[in-house]
C-alpha cells in the first residue's frame, strides 16, 4: 500500500530514482511510475517531492536532462544517469544493503 | 564547481529561460498522467482535473523546485526588495512618514553618539592610553585633588617604581612674541623634559628637549606648536636651531610638534588653557630649594610600567607618601597622593551628562520605533488579504515573514542612510553649539565606529519594529481571510496597540521629567546672584613684558614699574567717555583662575605641622570693589594710598569673615602670609561666586597690587561703562597703546559673556534634553491620535448601533475618551516610576533641584495628560460626529 511520503527515509528517494533510470533515460511520470512498479507499489511518489529531488540531483551532477518526446508525442523532459550518477548509485546501494542487513540481524536478535 | 558556478548564473541571470522550462516540465507531467487516466476510460476533462488534483498544487510544486535552486536566497532576496520597493512606493504617505521619523532618529542618535564616541569612548590619542595617569596631591581628610609641588614631585619621581616615566608641566608661563602684527602674547608651557617621550609624541621637526636643557640657565630652548610655527614664522622647515626672541630673551627652536598633537589641557584643571602655542623645560633645581615645597603650581603625569596596575601603583606611591610625612612634617604630614587614569580624568566632568544625553536620544528612538510599529500594524491589517492571496498561490508563512523584514529593512536602510547625511550636516551645526570647555571637543567626527554604530542601530531598529506585526497576526488559513474579504479581522490587535501607547506615554514622560528637572535647575542657577555687576563690564586681559617685573625672583619684590603702568592707564581710561570706572584684578570671577595662600592669624595659636588656613587671595587696584560692583559691608574699600609706601593693608570677604572670626569683627585684626610683617584688615565685602555659579563661595581676602609678595604678569582690566560695553574696545586698545605699544591685549569680553560661558555645560545639556522631550512629547501624541484613530474606525459600527439605540454624542465621545484616558494614566504610572529610578541617576547635574521634585513631576504630568487627551479628542469628536446610519452602513 502506499507510504505517507514522511516516511520516506532522507536518501531513499535519491537512491529510488538513481535506480529507476539505471536501465534508460526517463521523463518525470515515467520515473514515478517505475519506482511504483520496481517496489511493488509499495512507493508512490508525488510530484512535490519527486521534482525538487530531481533538480536537486541535476543540480549535484548525478542526473543530466534533456528534451525529448514522449510516448503520446508530447514534449517531455527526459533525465538520465551520469556517471558520477551511477557510481553514486552503486555506493548508494552498498550502503543501503548494510544497514537493511544491520537492521534485519537487529531485528532478530533476542 | 564550476558546474555549480553555471548553474548559479543561469538560475540568477537566465530566469526567464529557466521558469519556462519548469512550466513545460511539469505541464508535461500532468498531461502524461492524464493520458494514462484516459487510457483507463476516463473523459478528457476528468482525467485533466483528477490529474492537477493528485499534482497537489501547480504553484507549490513549483515552489519546491525553486527552493532547491543555487542562488534562491539571493534570488529571494532581489525579488523581496524589489517588491518592497514597489510597496514602498505605492503607499507613498506610509512611506514619507515612516522613512522621516526614521532618519530624524537616526540622525539624531548618530550625531549625540557621534559626540559621546569623540569624548568618551574613542582611546585618547596617544599610544597605550591605558597606561597613562595624572598624579594628584590629596589632604589626608578629602579627596579634593590638588596640583603638585616641585619638590613634591622631585621625590615621587627619585622613590616610586611604578612608572617608566613621570612628568610634570607647569602650564602658566606666557610670552610675548614681537610678531609682524604687533605684540602678541603666546600661551606657554614649561614641561620636565620626558613629558612629550611619557605621552608618546614625536616632533615633525627637529627633536625634543634633552635632559640637560631641563636645567635652571640651560632652558632657553623651545617647542612649538604646529599653529604657532605657521601662523608666526611661515612654517619655514629650517626653523630649527634658529633664535627666537621671546620676552625679549633669545630662545633657541629645537622642535616643532605634529599637526595632530593635541594636548587634553582639561585633564590639568587649568581651563583657562585651552591649547598652549609654545612649551619650554621647567628646568627645575636639582636638588629643589625647601620653598618649593611651599607652593603648588604643577600637574603630574606618569606612564605606568608595562604590566603594573592602577591599584599596584597607588600602593607603590602610597609608600612614597608615607615616607614624605614623616621626612618634611611641615609641609607634608597630612598629604597623600592619588593616582587617577588620565582617559577617566579627562571626562569627570561631562561623563554623566553626555550618558544622559545618549539615553534620552535613544528613548525617542524608541518612541518612533513605537509608532512605525503601530503604522505597519495598520498597513499589515490592511494587507491581510494580500497576504492570503500570496499563501494560497504558494507562499510559506515563513517566506511571508521573510518578505515583511525585507520590507522594514529596505524602509530602515533608507531611512539610516537619510539618517546618515542629517548626522554629517548635524554633527558641524551641534560642534558649534557645544560648551567652550568641552574635553576633546576636536576628536568629535563621524568616523568608521560611528558609521558601524549607525548600520548596527538601523538594524536594530529595523527588527524591532519590523518583527512586531508578525506577533499580533495568529498565522490564519488563507481560507478564512479571504472569506472576509478584508474586513475588520484585526480586533486581537488592540491589545499590543494599547500596550505600545501606555509604553511610549511612559518612555515620553520619563524624558518630560528629565527635561523638567534640568531646566528647573538651570534657571535656579541663573536666579544665583554672582555677587557682582554682570551688566555693562567690560574685561581684557593684559600681558606685560618681563622688564615690568623688575629683577622679579619668587617671594621677594615690590613692583614700582607695574603700579605705575596701571596708573598712567586708568588715568587715560578715565579721560575716555563712556568709561564710568576702570580697574584692575588679577584673578577675575568665573575666569576661570584662581591662586590660594596659607595665613597666619594674630593673637592665635600656631597651627599642628603640615595643616594650613588656606584661603584664596586676588590682587587688586583701588577701586575694584566700586567697578565691579562688590558691596563693602563693613570697614572700608582699597584707596589709591594703599600702596607700596604706605601700611600693608587687606580686605577678606564674608566666607573668610565667618570661617575664621565667626560673630566677632574682623575689622582692625592683623594676618600674615610667611613672612614677618602682619597685615590689617580694613574692610569685609560681599561674597562672589569665583568658580561658578553652582559652586559656594569660599574664603577670600582682596590685597592691593602694590603690597603683593609675588606678581601676577596679567593683570585684568576691568571697565565699567554707561554704554553696551563691547563699544569702548577700539578706545581701550588705543590707550593701552599709548601706555605701551609692547603690551598685548587679549580676552576682550564683556562679564555677561563671560557668565554667559560658565553656565555653557548647564545650558547646552538643558537645551538638548528640553529639545529630546519636547520630541519625545510630540511622536508619543502622534502615536496616541493614530491608534484611537485606529481604535474609532474598527468600532464605526459598534457606535452607530449605541447611538441608533439611544447614546447622546457626549456618551460616545466619553467613551473614547475614557479608553484614552485609561491608557495615559497607567503610561503615567509607569513613566512616573520610571523617573523615580532614572533621575537618581542625574541628580549630581542638578543644581538645588532634587530629584523627586514635586512641583516639577506635576506639571509635566499634566502637560503629558492634556497634550495626549488632545491627541485623542480628535478621533473621539469624529466617532461621536458620525451619522449612525453611515456608520452602520460602514462596512
Amino acid at each position: 500500500m502506499a507510504t505517507p511520503q514522511s516516511d520516506l527515509l532522507q536518501g531513499t528517494l535519491d537512491l529510488l530514482i538513481l535506480k529507476s533510470l539505471a536501465l534508460e533515460p526517463l521523463h518525470g511520470m515515467g520515473i514515478s511510475r517505475r519506482i511504483a512498479q520496481i517496489t511493488n507499489g509499495t512507493f508512490e511518489v508525488k510530484a512535490g517531492s519527486l521534482f525538487p529531488a530531481l533538480h536537486r540531483m541535476e543540480q549535484a551532477g548525478w542526473l543530466m536532462s534533456s528534451w525529448g518526446e514522449s510516448e503520446t508525442k508530447r514534449r517531455a523532459k527526459f533525465y538520465r544517469l551520469t556517471k558520477p550518477g551511477k557510481s553514486q548509485l552503486r555506493t548508494e546501494a552498498e550502503r543501503w544493503e548494510r544497514i537493511s542487513l544491520a537492521i534485519a540481524s537487529a531485528l532478530r536478535a533476542t | 564547481m564550476f558546474r555549480n558556478f553555471y548553474t548559479f548564473c543561469r538560475n540568477i541571470f537566465r530566469k526567464a529561460c529557466v521558469e519556462d522550462e519548469l512550466d513545460e516540465e511539469i505541464g508535461s507531467y500532468v498531461e502524461l498522467m492524464a493520458a494514462e487516466k484516459m487510457r483507463s476510460g476516463m473523459a478528457r476533462d476528468d482525467a485533466m482535473r483528477e490529474a492537477r488534483r493528485e499534482l497537489g498544487g501547480f504553484e507549490q510544486v513549483k515552489e519546491g523546485v525553486r527552493d532547491i535552486r543555487i542562488g534562491v536566497h539571493i534570488d529571494r532576496l532581489v525579488q523581496d526588495i524589489r517588491y518592497a520597493i514597489r510597496a514602498l512606493t505605492k503607499n507613498l504617505a506610509f512611506s514619507v512618514v515612516a522613512l522621516l521619523t526614521l532618519a530624524l532618529g537616526i540622525g539624531a542618535n548618530t550625531t549625540i553618539f557621534t559626540v559621546v564616541n569623540g569624548v568618551l569612548l574613542k582611546p585618547l590619542p596617544y599610544p597605550e592610553p591605558d597606561r597613562l595617569l595624572m598624579l594628584w596631591e590629596t589632604q589626608l581628610h578629602d579627596d579634593a585633588l590638588q596640583t603638585v609641588a616641585p619638590a613634591n614631585f622631585f621625590d615621587w619621581r627619585e622613590q616610586s617604581h611604578s612608572f617608566d616615566k613621570m612628568a610634570a608641566i607647569d602650564p602658566y608661563p606666557d610670552f610675548i612674541l614681537n610678531a609682524s602684527g604687533g605684540p602678541q602674547r603666546l600661551t606657554g608651557a614649561a614641561v620636565s623634559s620626558d613629558f612629550f617621550s611619557l605621552l608618546g609624541v614625536r616632533m615633525a621637526l627637529g627633536r625634543n628637549f634633552l635632559a640637560d636643557e631641563d636645567r635652571p640657565g640651560q632652558n632657553h630652548v623651545v617647542v612649538l606648536s604646529h599653529t604657532t610655527w605657521l601662523q608666526y614664522l611661515g612654517g619655514r622647515p629650517d626653523i630649527i636651531g634658529k633664535p627666537l626672541a621671546l620676552n625679549g630673551a633669545d630662545y633657541m627652536v629645537v622642535g616643532v610638534l605634529p599637526r595632530e598633537f593635541s594636548f587634553v589641557s582639561e585633564a590639568s584643571d587649568f581651563p583657562s588653557r585651552k591649547h598652549f602655542d609654545l612649551w619650554t623645560p621647567l628646568a627645575l633645581a636639582s636638588p629643589p630649594p625647601p620653598w618649593q615645597r611651599g607652593t603648588h603650581p604643577l600637574s603630574v603625569f606618569a606612564r605606568l610600567k608595562p604590566g603594573v596596575s592602577l591599584t599596584q601603583a597607588q600602593a607603590d606611591i602610597d609608600g612614597v607618601a608615607n615616607n614624605l610625612q614623616r621626612l618634611y612634617p611641615a609641609n607634608d604630614k597630612e598629604r597623600g597622593i592619588k593616582a587617577v587614569s588620565l582617559s577617566q580624568h579627562v571626562v569627570a566632568n561631562v561623563r554623566t551628562a553626555l550618558f544622559t544625553l545618549a539615553a534620552a536620544v535613544g528613548l525617542v528612538l524608541l518612541l518612533a520605533c513605537a509608532n512605525l510599529a503601530n503604522l505597519l500594524l495598520t498597513r499589515a491589517t490592511a494587507r491581510q488579504k494580500e497576504m492570503a492571496l500570496r499563501v494560497a498561490l504558494g507562499a510559506s508563512q515563513r517566506r511571508l515573514a521573510q518578505q515583511l523584514i525585507t520590507e522594514s529593512m529596505v524602509l530602515v536602510m533608507l531611512g539610516g542612510l537619510l539618517g546618515l547625511c542629517l548626522a554629517y550636516a548635524g554633527v558641524p551645526a551641534m560642534l558649534r553649539h557645544l560648551p567652550a570647555d568641552l574635553p576633546r571637543r576636536s576628536e568629535i567626527v563621524v568616523d568608521g565606529r560611528v558609521l558601524a554604530f549607525t548600520g548596527m542601530l538601523s538594524l536594530a531598529t529595523g527588527f524591532l519594529f519590523g518583527l512586531l506585526p508578525l506577533f499580533q497576526s495568529q498565522p490564519m488559513s488563507a481560507n478564512d481571510s479571504l472569506k472576509q474579504g478584508g474586513r475588520s479581522v484585526a480586533f486581537g490587535q488592540s491589545g499590543l496597540r494599547s500596550a505600545l501607547i501606555v509604553g511610549q506615554v511612559a518612555i515620553a514622560l520619563v524624558l518630560l521629567v528629565g527635561a523638567g528637572l534640568m531646566s528647573k535647575s538651570f534657571w535656579t542657577l541663573l536666579q544665583v546672584s554672582p555677587g557682582f555687576q554682570t551688566e555693562r563690564i567690560l574685561t581684557a586681559r593684559l600681558s606685560l613684558p618681563p622688564q615690568y617685573l623688575n629683577g622679579y625672583a619668587f617671594g621677594t619684590g615690590k613692583h614700582r614699574r607695574i603700579s605705575a603702568f596701571q596708573r598712567e592707564l586708568l588715568e587715560r581710561l578715565d579721560s575716555i567717555p563712556g568709561v564710568e570706572l576702570a580697574a584692575f584684578t588679577a584673578y577675575l570671577p568665573l575666569g576661570g583662575t584662581n591662586n590660594s595662600w596659607a595665613i597666619d592669624i594674630e593673637g592665635r595659636p600656631a597651627n599642628p605641622p603640615g595643616v594650613f588656613n588656606t584661603t584664596n587671595y586676588r590682587p587688586v587696584s583701588a577701586g575694584y570693589f566700586e567697578t565691579i560692583g562688590i558691596p563693602v559691608e563693613r570697614g572700608r574699600g582699597f584707596n589709591p594710598t594703599d600702596d607700596e609706601d604706605h601700611p600693608l593693608v587687606v580686605i577678606i570677604n564674608e566666607s573668610m569673615a565667618r570661617t575664621f572670626w565667626k560673630q566677632q569683627d574682623p575689622v582692625g585684626q592683623r594676618l600674615r602670609f610667611d613672612e614677618p610683617q602682619w597685615r590689617t584688615i580694613v574692610g569685609v565685602v560681599g561674597d562672589v561666586h569665583h568658580k561658578g555659579l553652582g559652586t559656594q563661595p569660599e574664603p577670600e581676602m582682596y590685597i592691593p597690587y602694590g603690597q603683593i609678595p609675588n606678581v601676577e604678569a596679567r593683570p585684568t582690566i576691568v571697565l565699567r561703562t554707561a554704554m553696551e560695553p563691547t563699544q569702548v574696545t577700539g578706545a581701550l586698545r588705543q590707550a593701552v597703546s599709548e601706555v605701551d605699544a609692547n603690551v598685548p591685549l587679549d580676552q576682550i569680553e564683556s562679564m555677561n559673556q563671560i557668565v554667559s560661558v560658565s553656565v555653557g555645560q548647564s545650558r547646552f545639556r538643558t537645551a538638548v534634553l528640553l529639545i529630546f522631550a519636547l520630541l519625545a512629547l510630540f511622536v508619543a501624541s502622534v502615536g496616541l491620535y493614530g491608534v484611537m484613530s485606529y481604535l474609532v474606525s474598527q468600532r464605526v459600527r459598534e457606535f452607530g448601533i449605541r447611538m441608533a439605540v439611544g447614546a447622546s454624542r457626549g456618551n460616545v465621545l466619553r467613551l473614547v475618551l475614557g479608553k484614552a484616558a485609561k491608557l495615559v494614566s497607567i503610561g503615567i504610572c509607569l513613566g512616573l516610576g520610571g523617573a523615580t529610578l532614572l533621575t537618581r541617576l542625574i541628580a549630581s547635574l542638578l543644581y538645588n533641584t532634587t530629584p523627586f521634585d514635586p512641583v516639577t513631576l506635576g506639571s509635566v504630568s499634566l502637560l503629558l495628560t492634556s497634550v495626549a487627551l488632545l491627541a485623542s479628542y480628535i478621533p473621539a469628536r469624529r466617532a461621536a460626529g458620525a451619522d449612525p446610519m453611515v456608520s452602520l452602513r460602514y462596512e
